[in-house]
């Protein structure tokens, strides 16, 4: 899978967790943490809630259902309720203020 | 409830559910307001108990917690309302919810500790409904609901306490949404709330925990006591009053003068206004010099009169539960646990401008007097259990009870706020908090209970408002 484009990089704000719908796929989620971008699916890797109705605390993700936490960089989840695996994130580069996102491909680079 | 397919059809109300009141004309009969007596079926009958629970606890405005004990969003104390294990939760605007500690699922407890900070939400540990400090429902355990069509979770929380307001620090709920403002409620009885809460700019906090306790007692003998009983200071505290000040409980030389009893809708004060009678009770006098100061500064603020009720021998209740000692400086709760027991919860208030050492005497200072170690409350325990115990007895119970000191002494010319009687030796103040009680067993609307016996005449209700 190619590329695609998901937002304008000013949409994704330090601190926030923002939701993303694209045509054709679950919904995604986008983040900005210490500058930098994250893009990570919208719906939590242990049930079917939403992420960015969830919050950014010391560097972790936090989901507002159950309260498992999930860093960034790594996707490694702390505090998370029995079964809750670690939340990837998808491949993505800022191009002059649009945010580009491989979908399909974890973040494993990192 | 059916399972095929024909029933099942309309989908689960789960609006909260705030009853209407009722009427209980037979029990209000039970104070006799004629004869200034009372009979002990109001201590002892459960069918009693659970219409005071009805008419009172689900109506009136109780205390909730002070703001000082939850500064933060997601701050958190439980507490109680009546019977019912109460969440208070600051919330990310600043404002204060209040909700019924109990999962609409299968009602388990969804926080089981006495406080927190920064809480996240509360989740069940029964199926993993999970709420959020709002109180609606987050999510489940995952998967199962979310495929369910007719599960709607945003019409689903834990029910909310349907009124929240505050005065001056203290945070106060109402399970009535008919229930009219805290300071109409409080009424002109907020003109002696100041004397603890308003007699320093800086307002007041909550230092040093909460102690609770078990009592076993009705929970209106430790009411009226703090209402309006000095009279058992100088026999119950005696000995107590003589280890600490060397001598016996004294109410002064201007007694006559100054001391009297205030009530209006049923809470009351009663205070000999000697600047420091109680304070000195505490055993340090750096809190009797900081007292005397205080006063002397308060005079701007409160007034004369009040200035001298910072510290001094004296007592009040908020209607129906919520006590305070002014100079000893404990805030507590006697939550109801059946006709027979109480669980007490005792807080120590301070001015949060109040020097350090101070607010540590007065820490210490209501550890070793007002807590069921305290000199004090040991006393006063005994005493309430006792008075509870006895109406075992089926022939005991029959026998009225005697409340008739200081009939006759109503003062009219006292230029304070309230129904005031002369002299802080009297029963006046429990005469009209079981009037108070009384009326609520009485009337099922506020109009009826804001406008009756106990309310303020009308000629002192204009100069007050003022």
């Amino acid at each position: 899978m190619s590329m695609i484009e998901i937002c304008d990089s000013s949409q994704i704000i330090e601190g926030e967790i923002t939701k993303i719908t694209v045509d054709g796929i679950p919904p995604i989620a986008v983040s900005r943490y210490e500058g930098g971008i994250f893009v990570f699916p919208d719906t939590c890797p242990h049930a079917d809630e939403s992420l960015s109705e969830g919050w950014v605390e010391d560097g972790r993700i936090i989901c507002g259902v159950h309260f498992a936490e999930f860093e960034f960089e790594t996707g490694e989840v702390h505090n998370r309720p029995i079964g809750c695996p670690n939340l990837t994130f998808f491949k993505c580069e800022d191009r002059n203020g649009k945010v580009f996102a491989i979908l399909n491909e974890e973040k494993t680079d990192v | 409830m059916c399972d095929n397919n024909s029933c099942g059809s309309a989908r689960p109300n789960m609006k909260p559910v705030y009853p209407k009141a009722d009427k209980y004309p037979e029990f209000a009969k039970l104070v006799d307001e004629e004869k200034s007596q009372v009979d002990r079926r109001v201590f002892t009958d459960e069918e009693v108990y659970q219409a005071e629970l009805k008419q009172i606890f689900a109506r009136a405005w109780l205390f909730l917690a002070h703001d000082s004990q939850i500064p933060n969003p997601g701050d958190f104390i439980r507490t109680s309302m009546g019977e019912d294990d109460i969440i208070v939760v600051r919330q990310r605007d600043k404002s204060v919810g209040a909700f019924i500690n109990s999962c609409p699922h299968r009602g388990n407890r969804v926080c089981h500790v006495d406080s927190g900070k920064k809480s996240r939400g509360f989740i069940c540990n029964y199926h993993g409904w999970s709420f959020g400090i709002d109180g609606g429902l987050r999510g489940t355990d995952g998967g199962v609901y979310d495929k369910d069509e007719t599960f709607e979770k945003s019409e689903i929380g834990l029910p909310p306490v349907a009124q929240v307001q505050s005065y001056k620090g203290l945070i106060f709920g109402a399970f009535d949404p008919e229930a009219p403002s805290l300071e109409e409620f409080l009424g002109d009885f907020t003109f002696y709330l100041d004397i603890m809460l308003d007699n320093d700019q800086g307002g007041t906090e909550f230092i040093g925990g909460a102690i609770k306790s078990e009592i076993s007692c009705n929970w209106k003998f430790p009411a009226e006591n703090f209402v309006g009983d000095i009279l058992h200071a100088s026999w119950t505290h005696q000995s107590g009053a003589q280890a600490i000040l060397g001598g016996g409980v004294d109410l002064g030389k201007r007694y006559d003068e100054l001391a009297f009893q205030a009530s209006i809708y049923g809470h009351g004060i009663e205070s000999n206004l000697d600047k420091v009678g109680n304070t000195r009770t505490l055993g340090y006098p750096d809190l009797v010099d900081y007292v005397f100061d205080l006063s002397e500064k308060a005079k701007d603020r409160l007034g004369e009169v009040r200035a001298r009720a910072i510290g001094a021998v004296s007592s009040s209740n908020v209607f129906p539960n919520f006590s305070f000692l002014p100079g000893q400086n404990t805030f507590r709760v006697w939550h109801p646990r059946g006709p027979d027991k109480i669980e007490l919860v005792v807080w120590t208030i301070v001015n949060k401008n109040a020097p350090d050492h101070i607010k540590e005497q007065y820490r210490k200072g209501v550890m070793m007097t007002f807590s069921p170690g305290g000199v004090f409350e040991m006393d006063d325990g005994e005493n309430w259990e006792y008075s509870t115990k006895v109406n075992e007895g089926y022939m005991t119970r029959q026998q009225p009870l005697h409340y008739a000191l200081g009939v006759g002494t109503l003062d009219e010319e006292r230029d304070l706020p309230g129904i005031v009687h002369k002299g802080s030796k009297n029963e006046a103040n429990q005469r009209l908090f079981y009037s108070r009680w009384a009326e609520f067993m009485k009337y099922d609307n506020w109009d009826d209970l804001q406008n009756s016996k106990v309310t303020l005449p009308q000629n002192k209700k204009q100069q007050w408002s003022d």
